[in-house]
């Protein structure tokens, strides 16, 4: 079965993600400059922190920091391979994570007040969203259910 | 002993759940980038951009298609349903025949088998669109009867460029399916005519628009293919009056309701040792 558009479209924004994490990553720890931290640092909300800091400001040993975005990097990585394979379990993990992602942030935007604007978090909202509503498309979930046994 | 098997899976209903939610989700996320676009400058024509493309991209087609399943009744009542499951084209036509059968007798009336949707046939038609270029295989649009997309899709272009172009979409019938009143057909089609790209203001879409008098293209069609040797047509009065005598109440299409049923069993489908003789041609097989 052809790999449908909504499949390709939810694996490459996962892996996206993966990819602007490494690079923002990159950016506080090798100091390099602020436009490329704050362009990379949009798709996961990363722009929390000051984009003047350095990594010794963030009071982390870089052993620590390298550490954890490592794991992050790789787990993405590994979610957008396996959904583009078509993986329903995948689609499905991605989906949870992504709902609750979203439900949070709503939450904050109803309750609290709190503003979503381009410079903060629309930017990750917004990739959450069309990663969820890619992949609970007709057409992603056929695909991801395409070895199932049918009745 | 076997467990009675849930008509009901919890992956179903996970993915049922997913599907409204992220309907729901769209929908704040249009108003978020609208209320944006309002709050950043001249930089808001770009969120604006970026809020229609997401309500008739993603936001509108996941409500229709939320509503349509539990709104439009999903047994035949001679119109096709687009993906968001709207109802879109008549069915205006119905063949006996083989698949083989079709396409010679097509190909023989001058009509060319369109491209499937894909990557490069969609950059393609937007681009010969634009650029008034000749794309004579451009895609045609899925459209759905008996709960799958069209089996065969022809055209033929006019005018030298996608944005005008006849076009007739195939199904082949269910075994032992019977049209209301008891005929049997083999095939159902559905003809209409592209008169030219627009924005549709009822899915904000960009695509093309039809010309609502269909009987014009389904007397276009069974002229071409009527003067192809072998085809013979027979036709049903009235058919589909019933389905379209109510004007007012959304029916953006016109037709007298006759149904032509075109009858292409007498084409001949040469064996293989008889292709691998004669050279290849677009000839419909009967004997000249």
């Amino acid at each position: 079965m052809r790999r449908p558009a909504a499949t390709v479209a939810g694996g490459v924004l996962v892996l996206l993600r993966a990819l602007s994490g490494a690079v923002w990553g990159a950016a506080v720890l090798f100091g390099l400059p602020p436009w490329l931290r704050a362009t990379a640092g949009f798709a996961n909300g990363d722009n929390i922190i000051p984009a003047e800091d350095t990594i010794d400001d963030l009071g982390l040993p870089p052993e620590v920091f390298v550490g954890v975005l490592g794991v992050v990097f790789l787990v993405q990585v590994v979610f957008g391979i396996l959904l583009l394979w078509g993986s329903n379990a995948a689609r499905v993990i991605v989906m949870i994570v992504s709902t609750i992602s979203i439900v949070t942030a709503f939450v904050s935007w109803w309750e609290v007040g709190a503003e979503i604007t381009v410079a903060t978090t629309l930017v990750t909202l917004a990739l959450d969203i069309l990663v969820l509503l890619a992949l609970s498309s007709r057409d992603a979930a056929a695909f991801a259910r395409r070895n199932e046994k049918r009745d | 002993m076997t467990r009675r098997r849930r008509r009901w899976s919890i992956g179903h209903l996970l993915d049922g759940f997913f599907f409204v939610f992220a309907g729901l989700a769209a929908i704040w996320l249009a108003y978020l980038s609208l209320t944006q676009a309002f709050q950043v400058g001249w930089a808001g024509v770009l969120l604006a951009i970026v809020f229609w493309g997401l309500l008739a991209y993603l936001v509108l087609p996941r409500l229709h298609r939320i509503l349509t399943s539990i709104y439009v009744p999903d047994y035949f009542m001679g119109r096709t349903r687009t993906s968001d499951g709207l109802l879109g084209d008549p069915v205006n036509l119905a063949v006996l025949g083989e698949r083989e059968q079709i396409e010679r007798a097509l190909a023989a009336a001058g009509w060319i088998a369109a491209d499937p949707v894909g990557w490069g046939s969609s950059w393609r038609i937007i681009t010969s669109t634009l650029g008034r270029r000749s794309y004579p295989r451009a895609p045609v649009s899925p459209l759905f009867l008996f709960g799958r997309m069209q089996d065969l899709a022809y055209q033929q272009e006019v005018a030298g460029s996608p944005a005008q172009r006849h076009h007739v979409r195939f199904w082949q019938c269910p075994d032992g399916w019977l049209l209301p009143g008891g005929r049997r057909v083999d095939w159902l089609a559905a003809g209409t005519f592209d008169r030219a790209v627009g924005l549709s203001l009822f899915t904000l879409q960009v695509t093309h628009r039809i010309d609502a008098d269909t009987d014009i293209e389904r007397d276009h069609i069974v002229e071409s293919l009527s003067g192809v040797p072998g085809v013979e047509v027979d036709v049903i009065r009235d058919f589909a009056t019933g389905y379209h005598s109510r004007n007012g109440g959304g029916d953006s299409i016109t037709t007298d309701g006759d149904l032509p049923i075109l009858d292409v069993r007498a084409i001949r489908i040469p064996d293989a040792a008889e292709s691998a003789r004669s050279a290849p041609s677009a000839d419909a097989g009967v004997e000249r």
